[in-house]
């Protein structure tokens, strides 16, 4: 808990020593951060390997996009919504995707994200097609307040869905709900035996991680001002999943870790070479061969060492 | 046009548009019967196949002997990779595998850009299969009908080499029990590098085969690894079989579905494949999962 407090602290301090370019990639990192935690939700807790998550970033994307565009609804209001919007849509997702286990389930997870990103290219009135949705504002309120939309408000927002969400994730696995999911990880027969029902356990944890992954998108609509059919493009799904694996599953800030490693690197790699991507490649393969427990592992590792 | 030529001829088009896509499903689909990990490289070994092809061609004149020189350099390049690094990695769960062949899809992705530049680049239909035939009256590419007529070539030999060769006996019998066949004496290791190696060479194959119609560029590798899972899904992961019906269905859809429903013709492609798993969850033939 001090911990928590004292990273809070830190984030909320951040905005005042950065310069602005700095802020925006510490925005993007934390959407990025809550994205791969609420993955981890699915991978690390349940062995539920998703590869479709960026149909949950997708969804949230749209939907909050749409709600900016059409209504007066106010920005925090659309985010929370578009984000519920996504946990509700997944429970029918979950539905079909746990008939299966394992690679299928996985490839379930992929067709049905690949399916919608098909559909976004077409559905001209709601998703601009491959255009996508341009100019989404950063809608004012609640009560006329306006700070949301300004650089500084717009990261405190992003910073309070972060840790929201690490606290509403860490409770779940912390409950007695966790250890459920828990069992299923470690072996699902024993726990179907045990009288638990594993697939409603499967369907309520895949609706919590879209729901929470549905805000990290939500937030990245206005964001960037754009939603676009990358967001729910196959990429987009296994660059979380590294993120996810990079950072350490089952750990949740694990996760977080790994997708500000990742925008980072990134983010360096792409001033000093256009072909960042090669180096990228090496580092991921260097993580399994070397370091198979992430970051966070490499890290507990050495504070143990010394 | 009467109905019996177009459908003859989109039929003919569908076909070669599978034999492609059977190239690449067979090979993903025996890497994974074997050694249960899914080779998400796969698309890019596709991709190396049209570039060295490319290569090959612009090297010996040739488009036939690209047709034998690039599989082999793809297929040796693939074994290479699984004997130096992929090898470590057996007794990991899935995840690593995914990892790492992944990783391997942005490393080549970007050698290639650095090798070949950014342009697709054109490879030229041999003499003896440009121009046109006429089915029914209909013009129709023949460099097409040589497609679907290698897939039908190479789906015999490879079902005939699984079936009646030394080595495609070992490859069965890996795939059942890979314990069993080491304990009988036979180095599982190699059986797995070499399988490796054959199926990145089948993708190479449709690399090389794919160039002359679509050009080779840098956006081949994630269309491809994403058909080719989707019919490697359907058919079942690890059936040989599977991935052939997985193709040909795949292409029947893309082909009369891009002509009939437009706009909906990329959406029935996952709609199938989610049907099909819901109703059979390890694929069509494959063992339940």
């Amino acid at each position: 808990m001090r911990m928590l407090l004292a990273v809070a602290l830190l984030l909320a301090l951040l905005p005042f020593g950065l310069p602005p370019y700095a802020m925006t990639l510490l925005t993007e990192a934390l959407i990025m951060g809550l994205f791969a935690m609420s993955l981890d939700l699915m991978v690390g807790y349940a062995r539920l390997i998703s590869f479709g998550h960026a149909a949950a970033y997708g969804l949230g994307a749209y939907t909050c996009g749409n709600i900016l565009l059409h209504t007066d609804i106010p920005l925090p209001f659309a985010v929370l919504l578009a984000g519920l919007f996504s946990g509700i849509v997944a429970i029918g997702v979950a539905w079909v995707c746990t008939q299966a286990t394992g690679v299928s389930f996985s490839m379930l997870t992929l067709a049905f994200a690949q399916l919608l990103y098909a559909v976004a290219f077409k559905w001209t009135p709601v998703t601009g097609a491959s255009d996508g949705l341009a100019g989404i504002p950063r809608s004012p309120g609640p009560f006329g307040v306006t700070w949301f939309a300004t650089k500084s408000g717009f990261y405190y927002l992003t910073m309070a869905c972060l840790i929201g969400g690490f606290l509403f994730a860490r409770a779940l696995v912390r409950s007695p709900f966790g250890a459920v999911l828990r069992g299923i990880r470690e072996n699902e027969a024993k726990t179907l035996s045990l009288g638990y029902n594993t697939r409603l356990y499967k369907i309520a944890v895949v609706a919590a991680s879209y729901m929470l992954g549905g805000l990290a998108g939500a937030l990245y609509a206005p964001f960037a001002g754009f939603a676009n059919t990358e967001l729910l493009f196959w990429l987009l799904s296994g660059q979380v999943l590294i993120m996810v694996i990079v950072g350490g599953t089952g750990t949740l800030v694990g996760p977080i870790l790994g997708a500000v490693f990742f925008l980072f690197v990134q983010q360096q790699l792409s001033t000093y070479t256009d072909s960042w991507a090669l180096f990228f490649g090496v580092i991921f393969i260097g993580f399994v061969l070397f370091a198979p427990e992430g970051i966070l592992g490499l890290a507990r590792r050495w504070t143990r060492a010394h | 046009m009467d109905v019996s030529a177009f459908l003859v001829t989109q039929s003919l088009n569908a076909l070669s548009q599978a034999a492609l896509l059977f190239f690449l499903g067979c090979g993903l689909t025996l890497i994974f019967g074997i050694m249960r990990i899914v080779n998400f490289a796969h698309g890019a070994f596709f991709m190396l196949g049209a570039y060295v092809g490319w290569s090959a061609v612009g090297l010996t004149g040739s488009f036939w002997a690209a047709l034998l020189f690039a599989p082999i350099l793809v297929g040796g390049f693939g074994a290479a990779f699984e004997m130096g690094l992929l090898r470590r990695l057996y007794g990991r769960d899935g995840h690593a595998f995914l990892m790492v062949t992944f990783g391997l899809t942005l490393i080549m992705g970007e050698a290639i850009r650095l090798i070949w530049g950014v342009n697709a680049l054109q490879v030229e239909i041999p003499k003896l299969l440009s121009g046109i035939v006429f089915i029914l009256d209909e013009p129709f590419p023949i460099y097409r009908l040589f497609l679907a007529g290698a897939g039908i070539v190479v789906a015999i030999g490879i079902w005939q080499f699984l079936e009646r060769t030394r080595l495609g006996l070992l490859i069965r019998a890996t795939s059942q029990n890979a314990e069993m066949v080491h304990a009988l004496g036979t180095d599982v290791r190699l059986v797995r590098s070499a399988v490796f190696g054959i199926g990145c060479g089948l993708a190479g194959i449709g690399g090389v085969l794919a160039a002359p119609m679509v050009t080779a560029s840098l956006g081949m590798a994630p269309n491809a690894v994403i058909d080719t899972f989707v019919i490697v899904i359907i058919g079942g992961m690890g059936s040989f079989l599977g991935s052939m019906i997985g193709a040909v269905l795949v292409a029947f859809v893309q082909v009369f579905g891009s002509y009939f429903f437009p706009d909906f013709a990329m959406s029935f492609m996952y709609l199938i494949m989610a049907t099909i798993l819901v109703f059979r969850p390890g694929g069509l033939l494959g063992k339940e999962a």
